[in-house]
């Protein structure tokens, strides 16, 4: 029984490395989007970027997902995508292991896989199509926060206090804080949590400006925390005396931005479907295969060039002011 | 021909819609009909094949069980921490199932000894489970897992396109056929369910089937959870989130009465089937899951709606052809 189990499982890697020398296809193929939700808008602003390079270059988009953003949901998608005869898959995986073995048979099957927002394990995609990277938009809040209050006290509201990106980012600002002499002036109060809840983001922020009263900013590095603690600020009417900066989608808090008390890193979403969208025809042509180091062109992006790990960075994320906010679609 | 006992008029509808639903699939889609899809297909509805088996029994004897995703997602935990320590994987297999039981045993309890309704009970035991995994794995997962099981999940019967993730349903259907539908303690389910106190004082053991029936879908839940963790490779406790909706729909749909004492296994595997398909057909048509769910969700409503209307419908066009044929008999 074993035995013919384990001969199985040869024939099925040998089929996946059979599938590795499959053809270059001389023009644009289909991509399949697959991102970790339906009707996610986020997505649908990357599927309009997505949109706009096959209108440029050829070749088809076509986008599905579940209406639960858990692996086993998507898993029936990536195989729906491979019935459905597509060139790439490109995956915002909603679990990057438990999507791998499923990616792994579609890539059997003849389907070359790539991974933008969110990556999947490695060894199951060719190149992952990243918005940027997670060093960057820690500096990137302390300098906007610099910005906004010169110097004096300032606190973090971040989400859970086990979530991974956030606590890497606060370690790497107080490593900053503590070192780069630009911000000598600027003081760390203390890091709450609004615990992924509007309500308790609003609390939070209100109840921080109540014990620190000379408290001059706020960095919100939490989607959901940034757009509440900025309508906490405002329903107290406090907005102006206390800065806010993070991380949030632009749209969401636009308002915010255009009367300057807010600032926001963010990134150009349409671009990051229209990036992964050149970067799964590239693969499908041939042009690249993830090796670290070869280069692509990303239509009106310009050059890119695959780093680490297969590593495709969109670029440094942005500061968000009144000057810019018109870019951001979302 | 006469349909036999233990196939109702709806089992037999059921079963015809899904064979239409085959049919027009595989003549309509070219995509449809390759083996990667129809493997893929059946391989996706391996855990819910098993969690519908004691869900309709359940349901048969006025019981329910919310607990089901949550015991799988327990015991796909218990299964992954187990391999990590280093256990090997049959010993692991069997304190799985073991752990599997002793949570349906837990429903058991407060069902039939303390006297709770499962409803609550296991609304309860719904989140206890699923938080008992998180506070056990966090939200981190176990993805090295041994090759066998690995082997389990991703390859089919040699020669077939038949997943190896259905074979325990498939081992376990005839069993519970039979049991269900030919012997003593089949008909004592139906009797139960039909009147708990007639059951009662014609002497069944009610609630000792009841808890039996628990542990039955514990132990059910912990193969599914076996099945689960191979197939996607991965511990962890959010796995099957919401799947007992979902096992629910398909037992509904499949005939199984919420007031008890109906159902059939062919009209609830029918069902099954149907469900698999449909989601499939509409998923290499490109239709995402917002969309599918809403058709699901009307499939639903239409069957309930069907199945309350139809029998009038039929009485009462059966009714106007007998006194047609009546009249002709009569006037020769």
């Amino acid at each position: 029984m074993m035995r013919t189990l384990m001969s199985t499982v040869g024939a099925f890697a040998l089929l996946a490395s059979a599938a590795q020398a499959q053809d270059c296809l001389t023009e644009p193929g289909t991509i399949g989007f697959l991102p970790k939700l339906d009707t996610d808008p986020y997505f649908q602003v990357a599927r309009e970027g997505a949109q706009e390079a096959a209108d440029e270059i050829g070749g088809t988009v076509i986008q599905a997902a579940p209406s639960q953003a858990t692996a086993e949901a998507q898993v029936e998608f990536i195989n729906n995508l491979v019935a459905q005869g597509v060139d790439v898959i490109a995956i915002a995986g909603n679990d990057a292991n438990a999507v791998a073995p499923a990616l792994q048979r579609a890539a059997a099957n003849g389907v070359r896989v790539i991974s933008y927002d969110s990556d999947v394990a490695a060894q199951a995609r060719s190149v992952f199509v990243n918005q940027a990277l997670g060093s960057s938009l820690a500096e990137m809040m302390l300098q906007s926060m610099a910005d906004m209050i010169e110097e004096g006290q300032f606190a973090i509201l971040s989400s859970t206090p086990t979530a991974t990106n956030q606590n890497a980012w606060i370690a790497q600002m107080e490593e900053e804080l503590a070192n780069n002499p630009d911000y000598a002036g600027l003081e760390l109060v203390t890091v709450v949590y609004g615990e992924e809840s509007e309500q308790i983001n609003q609390q939070q922020a209100l109840a921080l400006a109540q014990t620190y009263p000379d408290l001059k900013g706020i960095i919100v590095p939490a989607g959901i925390g940034l757009p509440a603690a900025a309508r906490a600020l405002e329903e107290a009417g406090l907005v102006g005396q206390i800065q806010l900066t993070g991380l949030a989608p632009a749209s969401l808090i636009r308002r915010y931005i255009e009367e300057g008390s807010v600032q926001d890193i963010w990134w150009n979403v349409s671009d990051l479907g229209y990036l992964a969208y050149y970067a799964a025809q590239a693969i499908a042509m041939c042009d690249i295969t993830g090796e670290t180091g070869e280069t692509f062109e990303a239509g009106r992006l310009g050059m890119y060039e695959i780093g680490e790990n297969g590593e495709i960075v969109l670029g440094p994320a942005q500061i968000v002011t009144p000057e810019n906010v018109g870019e951001f679609a979302f | 021909m006469r349909r036999p006992d233990w196939i109702s008029g709806w089992d037999a509808f059921i079963c015809i819609v899904t064979l239409v639903a085959l049919v027009f699939g595989l003549t309509a889609f070219e995509n449809f009909g390759s083996a990667f899809n129809i493997s893929q297909m059946i391989a996706g509805a391996s855990e819910r094949a098993l969690l519908v088996l004691p869900m309709m029994l359940l349901l048969i004897t006025r019981d329910i069980d919310l607990s089901v995703a949550s015991t799988l997602a327990l015991t796909s935990v218990v299964l992954g921490l187990l391999v990590q320590s280093g256990v090997a994987l049959w010993p692991a297999i069997g304190l799985t199932i073991i752990a599997g039981a002793a949570l349906g045993a837990f429903n058991g309890v407060f069902v039939t000894v303390v006297g709770l309704p499962s409803l609550v009970v296991t609304l309860g035991t719904m989140a206890l489970f699923r938080g008992i995994g998180y506070m056990a794995l966090g939200s981190g997962s176990v993805n090295i897992l041994p090759q066998g099981l690995l082997t389990f999940g991703f390859t089919n019967v040699p020669g077939t396109f038949v997943p190896w993730t259905i074979v325990p349903f498939l081992v376990l259907l005839p069993i519970f056929a039979i049991v269900l539908h030919r012997t003593v303690v089949g008909r004592e389910i139906f009797a139960i369910g039909g009147s708990p106190l007639t059951a009662l004082y014609s002497g069944i053991a009610v609630n000792r089937i009841r808890f039996g029936l628990f542990v039955f879908s514990g132990v059910t839940c912990a193969m599914a959870g076996i099945v689960y963790t191979a197939r996607l490779a991965n511990a962890r406790a959010n796995n099957a989130f919401m799947m007992e909706l979902d096992v629910i729909t398909i037992a509904m749909l499949g005939g199984v009465s919420v007031f008890g004492g109906k159902g059939g296994v062919v009209g609830v595997v029918g069902a099954l089937s149907l469900i698999a398909l449909i989601r499939n057909l509409l998923g290499i048509n490109g239709v995402g899951g917002d969309a599918q769910s809403t058709i699901i969700g009307l499939l639903l409503i239409g069957a309930l709606l069907a199945g309350t209307f139809a029998p009038g419908i039929v009485a009462r066009i059966g009714a106007a052809r007998r006194g047609k044929t009546g009249a002709a008999a009569a006037s020769d």
